[in-house]
């Protein structure tokens, strides 16, 4: 028997939902299955294994911003009487059937004209009867079928790839041509023809103008700026390769002297810009697409004396009152009207405990109520960008100015170099002939110009994260792989890191008096972030998801709610004030009376003890917040007494990262993102492990895929590999360098000579770096 | 010694052909998704009628 959902492909609860003779988690993927099937497109399951996507519960009114005509107006492209054509950003596409599923969008609900799919962007777009479908309903639509819109961005990514085609298209034409019009020049052909010298110069001329100007600017820009601020990195010495070939080149055409180095120069933008382009392929592939911004709030709902009515937040004006649910975010500064707030500040701050406030404290914006729904009356008015700010600037702050790009440090040493050397042999061609010492130093800077070396960080660290990608591990940009080479300590969560969420043997006795109780313990469960709590939701079935108005966590303890004049709470003996039982861990209880009680058994993933033995040569920390009860089973994974540590709260766990971290560790910290988001936030690098790769966890530099995380050891070996094929990349362009610049030193360089050098140098280092990868980890890791 | 002039202007007109096609697609979007189309062309037009009880096709 299949022990999978049959659409999801996730772990069975222990009561399966049967339909078909099919088995399904949850009652969200059955309901998808039938829908397709009476729709004829059973195909869907044929693609791919389990190709279907949970459907997550959703609160009704979710989408009902979405109805107000300013924020309507923003996602429609166009409209008329009889059609609406969106494009809606639905994260969850992942692979052939999501397509075959969304481009059949209009079998399955009448109202669908037309839906196409671009997977690369994971966008789609949907051509809908607005007499028959209202936005809002579409969006819920495509929720219900697994696909949630994600409305918080809306920028085009692509506009910055088209620009970056034009370029290379062009720099590739000028390339071609004037290569192909130095064919005589190379080989001495009309020497003496002065009439054919200049026709060919004065044509490479022209054509060069628009990659100087066009083609190249980023790096003039890039190099300016970086001289503005005081910083070298790579693109000012391959700035004044450029300048100095360009204006070499240009000084020999305007003295009827030949085309120059033209040739060379346009060579040099095509590869450079194909390099880049490359690294942003790779990056366009990962899962991080769901930035920061999708957590924002378009709509708010204001209150006033006679109707709450949903308005976007650009809207808000002074003193009005608003209405914020558990998990919203508060979208600005205001005070605080309710008695008192559960406040989680930690994708601001990376402190993952809530902070309290009571009536009439200040609430900045970018916190995330927990708990009870609050009233705020509005200080400053806002928008998105500035919230935006908020949480980029406090995230990236800490993190993006520890690492000097590998290639940037390298830069130094390499413009010092040449610096000197220009010197010297200034100095010495002084004694032999003076009038050569411009062409020299112009000969060196043009081959010193790294250009090799540019296209070797791209392609061996792009090429390494595609492989990591392949295999579940997801990096959130190339400088991970280089912090990754430097770990010294591996902390690890133990709830849902090292145990498997998706694997608790749930036994429970429970007697609900109604059904609202179930109800209620479903909501409960499902509010709460816990893996416990995650674990009893995913047990249930059969029940109706209610509006909890008052809802409390008490971090470690367990929740609490009112409803209809009961108090309802789900946690610990000690916190429900009940009889501990046996070993069970959580109760239910309806106003101290016990209504149920769980007894949950985690299971270490397979596999764990051979990962720990694999990485002996680091330290090895196992943080858990639980009691010591599971000290025994990590006993026997090969782990010491003094490497483990309990009852360690997310605060204390984040002190442990910085502790090891101020005695100049450097510490990779794994936990689910959940309740670790600080302690992942402060670490060197911080991997988020993921059930499903959809979840997004903002501090996190890297999500791994949680079936992956046995393989660590080989991703470091990855990691170790690909710093070798650097080092092997670094040798090939430094020994092409001074292969150049024993040409360029002895006055010798010829634009023949650097015609090929430079294209060879740039080709080898990238075929190097592509094949040594690729080969490498061709079977996966 | 003259056919070069026109070789050269020819491969110029030609090379600026290609460059042109090459911008007009790249504008029009034609790289912008180089996977979905591949998968689109495999799925049937028609709904397949004949699935049998559990919605999907045996192979």
């Amino acid at each position: 028997m299949e022990k999978t959902c049959f659409h999801c492909g996730d772990n069975l609860p222990t009561v399966p939902i049967h339909k078909d003779e099919k088995q399904f988690c949850c009652t969200g993927c059955s309901n998808v299955y039938s829908l397709l099937k009476d729709n004829h497109l059973g195909e869907f399951y044929n693609f791919e294994q389990q190709p279907g996507i949970k459907p997550e519960r959703l609160r009704a009114d979710k989408f009902n911003f979405l109805d107000i005509s300013e924020i309507r107006k923003r996602f429609i492209q166009f409209e008329n009487e009889k059609m609406v054509r969106v494009t809606l950003s639905l994260p969850a596409i992942h692979c052939t059937s999501c397509i075959y599923l969304l481009e059949n969008a209009q079998k399955l609900h009448p109202a669908i004209i037309n839906c196409q799919v671009h997977f690369a962007k994971k966008e789609a777009t949907i051509v809908f009867d607005p007499k028959a479908l209202k936005l809002s309903e579409l969006a819920t639509f495509l929720s219900r079928i697994g696909y949630e819109p994600n409305f918080g961005k809306k920028e085009n990514k692509s506009v910055i790839d088209k620009t970056f085609l034009l370029k290379i298209g062009i720099a590739g034409f000028a390339f071609g041509s004037i290569m192909l019009w130095s064919a005589p020049e190379y080989f001495g052909i009309e020497k003496d023809n002065l009439f054919f010298r200049n026709f060919t110069s004065y044509l490479t001329l022209a054509i060069s103008i628009p990659v100087l100007l066009y083609s190249a600017n980023e790096y003039f820009i890039s190099a300016f700026k970086a001289v503005r601020s005081k910083v070298l990195n790579l693109d000012v010495p391959i700035t004044i390769g450029i300048i100095a070939l360009y204006a070499q080149s240009l000084y020999s055409i305007l003295k009827n002297e030949g085309p120059g180095y033209m040739d060379s120069f346009a060579g040099f933008i095509f590869f450079l810009l194909i390099g880049k382009w490359f690294q942003s392929v790779s990056y366009r592939s990962l899962s991080f697409d769901r930035d920061y911004s999708s957590y924002f709030p378009v709509a708010v709902t204001k209150l006033s004396d006679d109707l709450d009515e949903i308005i976007p937040i650009e809207k808000l004006a002074q003193n009005d009152v608003i209405l914020i649910r558990n998990e919203e975010i508060i979208p600005c500064d205001s005070t605080l009207i309710s008695e008192e707030a559960e406040i989680d500040y930690s994708f601001v701050t990376g402190e993952s405990d809530p902070v309290s406030k009571i009536k009439n404290d200040l609430v900045y914006a970018g916190g995330r109520v927990i708990g009870k729904s609050i009233q705020l009356k509005v200080n400053a008015t806002t928008d998105r960008s500035h919230l935006t700010q908020l949480w980029n600037e406090t995230l990236n702050k800490k993190k993006e100015h520890q690492l000097v790009r590998y290639q940037d440090r390298i830069a130094q040493y390499f413009l010092v170099i040449i610096l000197i050397l220009s010197v010297i042999c200034a100095g010495i061609w002084t004694f032999i002939d003076p009038h050569m010492i411009t062409k020299v130093i112009v000969s060196i800077l043009i081959v010193a110009c790294p250009c090799a070396l540019a296209l070797s960080a791209p392609f061996t660290l792009g090429n390494t994260m595609r492989v990591f990608g392949k295999s579940g591990f997801f990096l959130k940009n190339t400088t991970v792989i280089e912090a990754l080479g430097e770990i010294t300590d591996i902390v690890f969560d133990k709830t849902g890191t090292l145990t498997d969420p998706n694997n608790y043997e749930i036994s429970s006795s429970i007697n609900y008096e109604t059904e609202v109780e179930k109800n209620i313990l479903a909501t409960l469960t499902k509010n709460s972030t816990h893996p416990l709590s995650r674990a009893i939701y995913n047990s249930l079935n059969q029940f109706q998801e209610i509006q909890l108005v008052d809802f409390k966590e008490f971090k470690g303890q367990g929740i609490e709610t009112n409803f209809d004049g009961n108090t309802y709470r789900l946690g610990n003996a000690k916190f429900c004030k009940v009889e501990k039982q046996m070993e069970a861990q959580v109760y239910f209880v309806k106003n101290e009376t016990l209504i149920g009680q769980f007894e949950l058994k985690s299971h270490f993933r397979e596999g764990l003890k051979p990962m720990f033995e694999q990485l002996q040569g680091k330290d090895i920390r196992i943080l858990s917040g639980d009691s010591e009860k599971d000290l025994k089973p990590l006993l026997q994974l090969g782990l010491k007494e003094n490497q483990i540590h309990f009852h360690q709260t997310p605060k204390d766990k984040y002190n442990f990262v910085e502790k090891l971290k101020s005695e100049g560790k450097k510490v990779l910290m794994i936990g689910d993102g959940l309740n670790d988001t600080g302690a992942l936030g402060i670490a060197d690098v911080g991997i988020a492990l993921s059930e499903d790769m959809f979840r997004f966890t903002p501090s996190s530099d890297a999500i791994l895929d949680a079936k992956q995380l046995t393989k660590l050891p080989n991703f470091f070996m990855g990691v170790s590999f690909s710093k070798f094929v650097l080092k092997v990349c670094l040798a090939f362009s430094i020994t092409y360098n001074i292969i150049g610049l024993s040409f360029a030193t002895t006055g010798a360089l010829s634009p023949i000579v650097a015609a090929v050098l430079m294209p060879i140098s740039s080709v080898t280092v990238v075929l190097i770096s592509t094949l040594l990868v690729q080969i490498r980890f061709r079977k996966g890791f | 010694m003259g056919i070069i002039y026109l070789m050269l202007v020819v491969s110029l007109i030609i090379a600026i052909f290609f460059l042109i096609s090459f911008l007009w697609a790249a504008k029009s979007g034609q790289y912008d998704d180089d996977y979905t189309p591949s998968v689109r062309i495999l799925y049937e037009d028609e709904p397949i009628l004949n699935d049998d009880k559990d919605g999907s096709r045996k192979v």
